[in-house]
């Protein structure tokens, strides 16, 4: 008997710590429900980061994937709830301005001081209203070293697309913003001029650039080519790029002279979200270094958070010695993507159909 | 009727060999690199599990597959149904109005998916029905069906009117001229337009992105959204062929072995 | 008879419901001017204009629909003859050959793709061929499974008669099966040249984006730009050219039917 009762006071006593941990916690009666809704990029996560973050709140995540900004964007027009989107830049600017977001709830998200030197006072939501960076990066050329010399490559900046002698082996990413954000780059105008003159300038350039490298046009599966290094240089994002870097030691990264686009992607709560509560929660959770850690290291883009992106870049760190995994921050010729009306969206994609058709 | 080994036996068994391995030389490839050590797709760079180590850890892919997999049957067995119905009625309309149907029903196949998908996706805003798994799987069997229909119907028009209408005059009802005459008739069509039907459904990505609801993912989604290749999906096809596989021979030796215990199978050549 | 048409009104409701409604949708953003996802009622025809007054787009329908010949010519010229050796196979084994051909259509087309690059990548082809082997290859099982599902099960007896008769191989293929093959080509063809012609992924990723095609454009006018309207209205021109070329088509199925 004597032994049942010190086993049953032990079991109190376990009972008692862990609800010092969790007295009466309830997912449901805390947060209103206990799933949570989150949209994000594919491959742009370290599972186990939700696995934890489900255990630690006893809830639910259903992770559901895109591809693009447009794609998640059409998506939302259907009236689907989420609880968390991870959108760039400028398209976090237009849910702005249609009233897609809801604010944040600053007392649960508390621990912005994490956020890195580069994604504050950002133009779309100066004091975090919205929206907390994920990840960021740069766009910039990923190139073959023993190809291309990089005093040269450095020298040429964009205008690398004009070389002739690099006919046949070049990458250039299909995207037409992107595509024309090197050209107006190059010409030394704003990524986000809406001038006719400009844009035509681009145009040229593109077409002079298609006519002297012969560039193939492709999406992610540069990324996978250039690890092989099957062609000398290509148009990269520097998360990918610091991928690259990391499987191929004779690749190297350069965000050109010129100056080029830092995009952001950041987590967000809709307006329409069903448990905002604890989408607030997820957020802070993220930002927070061990989830910020696993999540960089996995994907390769740089991390917000200051103390895991100096830690990852650092002497231990898992890309120490990568040009690309840091992206070039407080340079005056760079620029974030601001959101653009439709009109223009339709020309930029008439222009670069002229382009890849070599008309 | 039994088939003396000719040399044009030969060839023909060697054609339909030489196909086969035209068809299944990239599901070797994906085979093989699911066993690849390293993330690329082109460098084979040594033996190993960590991609179905990766698969087993992956809760979105294991579910992805399980959505895919009872949309696909639900898609398949209601468009398998619906279509022959439809099928069968329509090969007896009067000429325009078949043609007219037939022309609308190549819609689907004919649009690109993001037609079709935008499509869908306004008439379910409009209606003011939430997507969900339902209007998934009713926009799959909305791109099955054509198919199904597009299989039967050549089948259904080699038939010759005259037997079911001679049955039905010996007495048989309607039902019975159907489910006695035609249906054995183009049973080998059914089967064939249920098996593209599953795989129409089983590799439809854009479709499905834009009238899922919600958390609900299948394979194609997974791998068109995957900003750098991850081969855990080439595991997950390797699982899917060897299941499929299994599956395959049990099915063909199952009747073998009844076939060998009751009596001597004639249909062996 | 008449009776079994009845047997297609579920359907006939359903296509109205779930084909023809989205379709009158497509068709009124054709109609209308742009206003991101969003339809209004300023009824324009410059989605079409702009359309047919910029040669680029014609250009890129024209290269579509070649692409999706040559794919449709090459699937019957190599699929005909294997549907042909099938459909004399025993019962049986045609069954299992019907399934070992269906088996790669469940895993997924841009893996088998990426597979496709990463093998011709050890071969130096012209980024055509490479173009063509990755259609071809993503049609042919479609292609034999409706000519054979058109001949399998056709009358042996039929067959056997025309041996009896004295009629030799050759001859009983050209009177007897021929004939009887026609409905499944045609069948093989709208499944494989009407998908075949929006499809773009394939070639895209096998060209070395030297390809833009039509499903393409559409694609990225309804995505990435955001404009509904234009999108809609290429689609509405293509599938209209569609089907005006598959009313020829028909027309040689009756005529081929006839005589």
């Amino acid at each position: 008997m004597k032994r049942f009762w010190a086993v049953l006071a032990m079991l109190c006593m376990l009972a008692a710590s862990a609800g010092a941990l969790a007295a009466d916690y309830d997912p449901v009666a805390e947060f209103g429900s206990d799933v949570l809704n989150v949209y994000n990029w594919g491959e742009y996560i370290d599972k186990q980061v939700l696995t934890d973050f489900e255990k630690e709140y006893k809830v639910r995540v259903n992770y559901s994937l895109f591809s693009s900004n447009e794609e998640m964007y059409t998506k939302l027009l259907s009236g689907a709830s989420y609880d968390v989107l991870v959108p760039s830049d400028y398209m976090i600017e237009r849910l702005i301005k249609e009233n897609k977001l809801q604010p944040l709830d600053r007392e649960v998200v508390n621990n912005l001081d994490n956020l890195a030197e580069g994604v504050r006072n950002l133009d779309y939501d100066p004091d975090n209203t919205y929206s907390v960076p994920y990840l960021w990066q740069t766009v910039g050329i990923v190139y073959d070293t023993t190809k291309i010399d990089p005093a040269e490559m450095e020298e040429q900046g964009w205008s690398a697309f004009l070389n002739p002698e690099y006919s046949g082996h070049v990458y250039m990413y299909d995207s037409e913003r992107d595509a024309f954000m090197v050209a107006l780059k190059a010409l030394g105008y704003s990524a986000n001029t809406d001038d006719p003159d400009e844009l035509q300038a681009a145009f040229e350039w593109l077409r002079e650039m298609d006519k002297a490298v012969h560039p193939s046009y492709v999406t992610d599966e540069v990324i996978d080519a250039m690890a092989n290094g099957e062609k000398w240089m290509a148009l990269v994002y520097s998360g990918d790029a610091a991928y690259i870097l990391s499987e191929n030691e004779d690749m190297g990264y350069l965000a050109p002279k010129e100056g080029t686009n830092i995009s952001i992607d950041a987590m967000v709560i809709p307006a329409n979200a069903t448990n905002p509560k604890l989408a607030n929660v997820f957020i802070r959770y993220i930002l927070e270094y061990d989830a910020s850690l696993r999540i960089s290291e996995e994907v390769g883009y740089a991390s917000a958070n200051a103390q895991v992106l100096e830690e990852l870049s650092g002497e231990d760190g898992a890309y120490a010695g990568n040009d690309a995994y840091v992206p070039r921050a407080g340079y005056d010729l760079d620029e974030h993507y601001i959101d653009i009306p439709e009109s223009l969206r339709s020309q930029y994609s008439s222009m670069w159909i002229k382009v890849k058709l070599h008309e | 009727m039994k088939e003396r080994k000719s040399p044009w036996s030969f060839f023909s068994g060697g054609y339909l060999l030489l196909v086969l391995l035209f068809i299944y030389l990239p599901i070797a490839y994906v085979l093989l690199f699911s066993f690849n050590d390293s993330k690329s797709l082109t460098n084979f760079t040594g033996f190993s599990l960590r991609w179905y180590e990766n698969m087993v850890q992956d809760r979105t892919m294991l579910e992805s597959i399980q959505c895919t997999v009872v949309v696909a049957v639900i898609a398949t067995a209601v468009s398998t149904v619906v279509g022959t119905v439809a099928a069968i009625g329509l090969s007896k309309a009067r000429r325009i109005i078949r043609n007219i149907v037939l022309e609308i029903n190549n819609l689907p196949v004919m649009n690109p998916d993001i037609v079709t998908a935008i499509g869908l996706m306004l008439l379910f805003i409009s209606t003011r029905i939430q997507l969900s798994l339902a209007t998934l799987i009713l926009s799959h069997i909305t791109f099955c069906i054509p198919y199904v229909i597009l299989t039967i119907m050549p089948k259904l028009r080699q038939l010759d009117d005259n037997v079911a209408e001679a049955a039905m005059d010996l007495g048989a009802t309607p039902w019975q001229a159907l489910t006695r005459v035609i249906l054995p008739q183009i049973y080998p069509a059914i089967l064939s337009g249920a098996l593209i039907a599953f795989s129409m459904s089983f590799d439809d990505f854009v479709i499905s992105f834009f009238t899922a609801g919600v958390g609900i993912n299948n394979i194609s989604m997974y791998v068109y959204s995957m900003k750098r290749y991850n081969p855990s999906v080439n595991a997950l096809s390797t699982l899917i062929v060897v299941v499929v596989t299994l599956i395959l021979v049990l099915v063909n030796l199952i009747p073998s072995i009844r076939g060998r215990n009751t009596k001597e199978g004639d249909t062996e050549g | 008879m008449k009776s079994f048409f009845r047997m297609s009104y579920p359907y006939l409701l359903w296509i109205a419901l779930f084909i023809v409604a989205p379709m009158i949708m497509i068709l009124l953003y054709a109609l209308t001017r742009s206003g991101n996802g969003l339809l209004t009622f300023q009824f324009t025809l410059e989605n079409f204009t702009k359309f047919f007054n910029d040669a680029t787009f014609m250009r890129v329908l024209f290269t579509s629909l070649r692409i999706a010949l040559l794919t449709t010519v090459f699937c019957i010229l190599i699929g005909y003859p294997a549907a042909l050796f099938m459909a004399s196979l025993p019962e049986r084994k045609q069954t299992t050959m019907v399934l070992l051909l269906t088996l790669p259509m469940w895993i997924n087309m841009l893996l088998k793709t990426y597979a496709w690059r990463g093998i011709l990548m050890n071969f130096d082809l012209e980024s055509e061929a490479r173009v063509f082997i990755g259609m071809v290859y993503d049609f042919l099982p479609y292609m034999i499974i409706q000519i054979h599902t058109a001949i399998a099960k056709m009358d042996r007896d039929l067959l056997t008669a025309a041996y009896d008769l004295g009629a030799n191989r050759w001859k009983t293929f050209l009177k007897v099966t021929l004939p009887l093959s026609v409905p499944g080509i045609i069948s093989g063809i709208t499944l494989v040249f009407l998908p075949a012609v929006s499809s773009f992924v394939i070639p895209k990723l096998l060209g070395g984006g030297d390809y833009v095609l039509i499903g393409n454009l559409i694609e990225i006018y309804f995505l990435n730009a955001g404009d509904w309207n234009f999108g809609s209205a290429i689609s509405l021109i293509m599938a209209l050219i569609i089907i005006a070329s598959m009313w020829a088509t028909k027309k040689l199925d009756r005529n081929a039917q006839e005589g």
